[in-house]
């Protein structure tokens, strides 16, 4: 009979009507994303060693680490993301050593100027601090040594004093 | 009656094209007297963009080549390369990319099946098709944490192993799938305007498609049994059993129709496949820095779409000399503008349809 398979189909889309909904009401209610999701990408800056690998793993030049030696120390001054041109691969998350960048799930990257979509991530601040840090430590560690070697040359000078204070009893 | 034949443009913006893509059409009446399709709205230069890319940077781009199958595109990249430094994949991972693989093919046969029902006038079956791709889409950003554009694959093996819960969910999908695809024939198959909008309309007979060096389902549809991971099994086809099928008119019903058989038998490898998952590492061992010898390789995959070849040129350095896509959309679409004349315009969105193109394969 001609019309048998759209009735079939009708009784489908019917049945259906009646089913459980596969959708979701989208701002109000979202879906679970995955651990693996690659949103929004994340810095820690304490993790980051300024060993350029996530740089030179990205195929289309988005990260520019900037850096700085401060007492032989390497010190991130920079970390600018250019998300526009960023194809959410994970290619750098995958070749930092120390997990220093990450991806969130947030997905809602739209922004209304051209100008806010790079991120930069390093604040100011964060620089001072660790370059206080550093100096900090630098200036603690000379001061050590510092007290070290003196003390050193004074067991040295006592010793030698107490050489020739035997050689001269003897 | 004096009669005027007329231009007429389908595209580049037009549901029916999938994408951006341009017919040119010369009509009498209603009728196609000559046609030229203009491809190149989306080419966006990746096989010269790759050649500044080291090599395991290459792979991002090959996702959007076919980006409803892109866990497909990758793996035709990371065999070629694989190929070319002689690197023996690991055995989990290779069954870990069959499954992956067969699931993205699924998922590309459901935007075909759905969208030429759309095509050809039926928006619900276009409907039911993504609900269920939607289950496979999860997956996929389960493994890879991307829908569309995974790189999951990287050379060597891939990028992560499965994630928790993955097993059950394929399990449950591939076991839910014989009902959805009942819904599809139901609905879609068995509706009588769809089969007399596509049933003997535009026939490829077995020696034109081969003539014409089509592949993937429209050459099967017309008979040719020749399906790569049959003819030549490449990763570990060879170890599953299941069937090729194959149409006998090469019409635009055996065309749809053709990959809805084709859903089925994927399901049936990917069942084998998760009964046999070996434990093991996920990734052989490959250097950090990889620098291939100076050679040049082409190696074949069995995509959703047709043959995807990949031709890869070493100089020895960290990045390519040369990469070409053989795409298979590319080539299946040289036998469009021959096959429509003379059909009635209407039946040029059904065949269109039919041979499922993806432009970002189609432009590269």
């Amino acid at each position: 009979m001609f019309g048998k398979g759209l009735l079939k189909g009708l009784k489908i889309t019917i049945g259906r009507f009646f089913g459980k909904k596969s959708t979701v009401q989208y701002p109000e209610k979202r879906l679970p994303l995955p651990d693996r999701f690659y949103g929004k990408p994340d810095f820690h800056y304490d993790k980051c060693i300024a060993c350029n690998l996530c740089v030179n793993a990205c195929p289309n030049k988005v990260i520019t680490l900037g850096t700085d030696t401060v007492e032989k120390k390497k010190v991130v001054t920079g970390y600018h993301f250019d998300q526009q041109y960023c194809l959410f691969c994970g290619l750098c998350e995958e070749a930092c050593p120390k997990d220093a960048i990450t991806f969130t799930d947030d997905f809602e990257l739209t922004t209304y100027d051209r100008n806010t979509i790079g991120i930069e991530f390093v604040k100011q601040e964060q620089v001072d601090n660790k370059i206080k840090e550093i100096k900090q430590a630098a200036a603690e560690k000379a001061a050590a040594e510092k007290a070290a070697a003196e003390t050193k040359v004074q067991t040295e000078n006592t010793d030698k004093e107490q050489t020739t204070n035997k050689e001269g009893g003897a | 009656m004096k009669t005027q034949e007329m231009l007429l443009n389908v595209g580049p913006q037009h549901p029916s094209t999938h994408g951006v893509f341009r017919v040119v059409l010369t009509l009498d009446g209603e009728t196609v007297v000559n046609a030229t399709s203009v491809p190149g709205y989306l080419h966006r230069g990746i096989e010269k963009l790759v050649e500044s890319r080291t090599y395991p940077q290459v792979l991002p781009y090959t996702d959007r080549l076919d980006y409803l199958a892109g866990i497909l595109m990758n793996w035709g990249y990371v065999h070629a390369m694989e190929q070319l430094m002689e690197i023996e994949v690991p055995e989990r991972a290779e069954y870990i990319r069959v499954i992956v693989g067969e699931l993205q093919r699924i998922a590309s046969h459901l935007v075909a099946t759905g969208a030429y029902a759309g095509d050809v006038g039926g928006l619900t079956g276009f409907i039911y098709c993504f609900r269920d791709r939607e289950d496979i889409m999860d997956m996929i950003e389960m493994v890879s944490g991307a829908r569309l554009t995974p790189s999951y694959m990287r050379i060597g093996g891939v990028a992560g192993d499965l994630p928790d819960g993955f097993l059950e969910k394929c399990q449950k999908f591939i076991d839910y799938l014989p009902t959805a695809i009942e819904e599809y024939n139901g609905l879609i198959t068995g509706n009588e305007i769809f089969q007399h909008r596509t049933k003997k309309v535009a026939p490829i007979t077995a020696e034109k498609a081969i003539n014409m060096s089509l592949s993937g389902p429209i050459l099967r549809a017309s008979g040719v049994n020749y399906d790569l991971r049959k003819a030549r099994p490449y990763s570990i086809y060879d170890r599953f059993e299941f069937d090729v099928p194959l149409g006998s008119n090469g019409d635009c019903f055996d065309r749809f129709y053709l990959r809805i058989l084709e859903m089925t038998q994927s399901a049936r490898i990917i069942r084998q496949a998760l009964a046999k998952l070996p434990e093991g590492p996920i990734n052989a061992k490959v250097p950090k820095i990889i620098k291939p010898p100076a050679g040049e390789v082409y190696a074949e995959t069995e995509s959703s779409k047709g043959i995807m070849g990949v031709y890869v040129v070493s100089d020895g350095s960290t990045k390519p000399y040369r990469v070409h896509f053989r795409r298979p959309s590319f080539v299946n679409m040289g036998h469009f503008d021959e096959l429509i004349r003379g059909w009635k315009i209407a039946d040029v969105i059904a065949i269109l349809g039919s041979f499922d193109i993806v432009l970002g394969e189609v432009d590269c």
